[in-house]
C-alpha cells in the first residue's frame, strides 16, 4: 500500500514582541525569496497599518489590521486561511500552487493560540500544517521585556527558532547573557542572529556566562524550565507512547511548554509537536532508507519534572 | 468530506495517526486498551474496547459507564469516575 504523504499547506508563524524587528526581518527574507511561493499575512493590532506598505515585495499579501489574530481577530484569520486553502485546492499543478503562508503576528500575539485555532478547526486541521514558529528577539530590550511581560516569555517558549536582532548595537557580553537567559526559557530552540534580515554570526556564550535570574511572573513558574529527552527505543511503540503522552498532557499540561520529536510508526515517520496543551496533528515526514539517529527521541520541555521521572513513568506503559 | 452534508467528519485524533490501514488501526485499538488496562489497574477504573463499536468504554467499580471517542476524553472521564486526575508521573 502507498504510504500517505504530507500534502498540507505549510504555515510559518513569525512572532516577537512589539518593535523587535519582525517586519524588517521578513522583508529581507522575501527579498531573498527564502520561502518560495508564499502568501504573507500581516497582522497588526493598530488600526493604521504600516507594515503592509513596507512589505510591498511579497507576491501576495493580506493585511489583518485593527485586531489581534490570536484573540479578537481569530474569526477573520480563520476566514482568510479558509479562502487561501480554497484557492489552493482549485489548482492541481504542484509547481504553481501555493507552498507556504507566512503569518506575521502582531507584537501582542501568542503563537500557541494560533496553533490551537488551526488544531480545533475541522477544515483547517486537514489543510494546514504549522511548519515552524520563528520568534524575533530584540537584543537591546529583550531582557527587560522577559522580566516584565508574561506574553514575551510565552512567545519565546513557543519558538522553534529564535532570531536575535540588533545584536550589532548591543555589547557582546549582553548578547551572551541574553543567549543564556533565552536558553533557560526555550532550551530546545535554535538561536540565530540577524541584522536587517541578513544573518550574523552568533558566537555561543562562554561557559561562565550567567543568565538573568528570571522574576516570577505567576505562581506556576516556581520551577525552572528543563529540557528532557525521552528515548522510545528503536522499535517505538506509538500506541503506548500516545496513551502516556495524552495522560501526561491531561495531568500536567500547564507545566509542559513544548514537546517535539519524530516517531517511526506503521504509517510512516511522524513529526509530533505540541505547544503547551495543544497537539498538532502529526506531520508525515518522507521515509528514509535508514532512520536518523534523532528519530524516536522526544524532547520534552517543561517544569516540575526530571528526565528520570519521565523515563520511569513511560516504562510503566510499555510491555 | 461528507457527500450529504458537505462537512468533513472530525479528523482522527492525533493519538491515532500511527496507523494507515484498517488492519493497523484495529491492532492499535487492541494495543491501546491493553496499555490502558495495565496502567489503570490501581485506579478503580477499567477500560474496554472490543473493536466492534467505535470508542473506548470506561467503567468504574460502582457501575458508572461511558463511551469516550479518544484518549483525551478518556482521561477527563477517568477523573470524573475515580475522583482524581490520573498523573502518569505518580506511577
Amino acid at each position: 500500500m502507498n504510504k500517505r504523504t504530507e500534502n498540507r499547506l505549510r504555515l510559518t508563524v513569525l512572532g516577537g514582541f512589539l518593535g523587535s524587528g519582525k517586519t524588517t526581518w521578513l522583508r529581507h527574507q522575501l527579498h531573498e525569496k527564502a520561502f518560495g511561493r508564499v502568501h504573507v499575512i500581516v497582522n497588526e493590532a493598530a488600526d493604521a497599518p504600516v507594515d503592509g506598505v513596507l512589505l510591498g515585495a511579497a507576491d501576495q499579501i493580506t493585511l489583518l489590521a485593527g485586531v489581534c489574530a490570536c484573540c479578537d481577530g481569530q474569526q477573520q484569520l480563520e476566514t482568510l486561511l479558509l479562502g487561501l486553502c480554497d484557492d489552493r485546492s482549485s489548482i492541481s499543478d504542484p509547481i504553481v500552487r501555493l507552498e507556504t503562508i507566512v503569518l506575521e503576528t502582531s507584537g501582542l500575539a501568542d503563537p500557541a493560540e494560533i496553533l490551537s485555532l488551526i488544531q480545533n478547526h475541522p477544515i483547517l486541521v486537514r489543510q494546514i500544517v504549522i511548519a515552524e514558529i520563528i520568534v524575533i528577539v530584540d537584543a537591546l530590550n529583550a531582557v527587560e521585556q522577559i522580566q516584565n511581560e508574561v506574553l514575551s516569555r510565552k512567545q519565546i517558549e513557543a519558538a522553534d527558532r529564535l532570531i536575535l536582532t540588533k545584536t550589532d548595537l548591543s555589547t557582546e557580553q549582553d548578547t551572551a547573557c541574553l543567549g543564556v537567559t533565552l536558553r533557560s526559557i526555550a532550551p530546545g530552540a535554535m538561536q540565530l542572529a540577524a541584522s536587517f534580515g541578513s544573518p550574523l554570526v552568533l558566537r555561543p556564550p562562554a561557559q561562565d556566562v550567567q543568565g538573568v535570574v528570571l522574576v516570577k511572573l505567576s505562581d506556576k513558574e516556581s520551577d525552572p524550565i528543563l529540557a528532557s529527552r525521552l528515548d522510545l527505543g528503536a522499535k517505538a511503540d506509538w500506541t503506548a507512547f500516545t496513551v502516556w503522552l495524552s495522560a501526561l498532557l491531561y495531568a500536567r499540561g500547564d507545566q509542559i511548554v513544548r514537546i517535539k520529536g519524530v516517531v517511526s510508526t506503521p504509517a510512516g515517520r511522524l513529526l509530533l509537536q505540541t505547544v503547551r496543551k495543544s497537539v498538532q496533528l502529526p506531520e508525515i515526514l518522507p521515509d528514509l532508507n535508514c532512520p536518523l539517529e534523532t528519530d524516536n527521541t522526544i524532547a520534552v520541555i517543561g517544569r516540575g519534572f526530571t528526565q528520570g521521572q519521565l523515563a520511569k513513568s513511560f516504562a510503566h506503559f510499555l510491555a | 468530506m461528507c457527500g450529504s452534508c458537505g462537512f468533513p467528519a472530525a479528523p482522527g485524533h492525533w493519538t491515532e495517526a500511527g496507523a494507515a490501514t484498517p488492519h493497523e488501526r484495529l491492532r492499535e485499538r487492541f494495543r491501546r486498551v491493553q496499555v490502558l488496562q495495565k496502567v489503570l489497574d490501581q485506579s478503580g477504573v477499567t477500560a474496554h474496547d472490543g473493536g466492534v463499536i467505535p470508542g473506548i468504554q470506561v467503567m468504574s467499580l460502582s457501575g458508572g459507564q461511558t463511551i469516550v471517542p479518544d484518549l483525551e476524553a478518556l482521561w477527563a472521564e477517568v477523573k470524573k469516575l475515580s475522583g482524581q486526575v490520573f498523573d502518569p508521573l505518580d506511577l
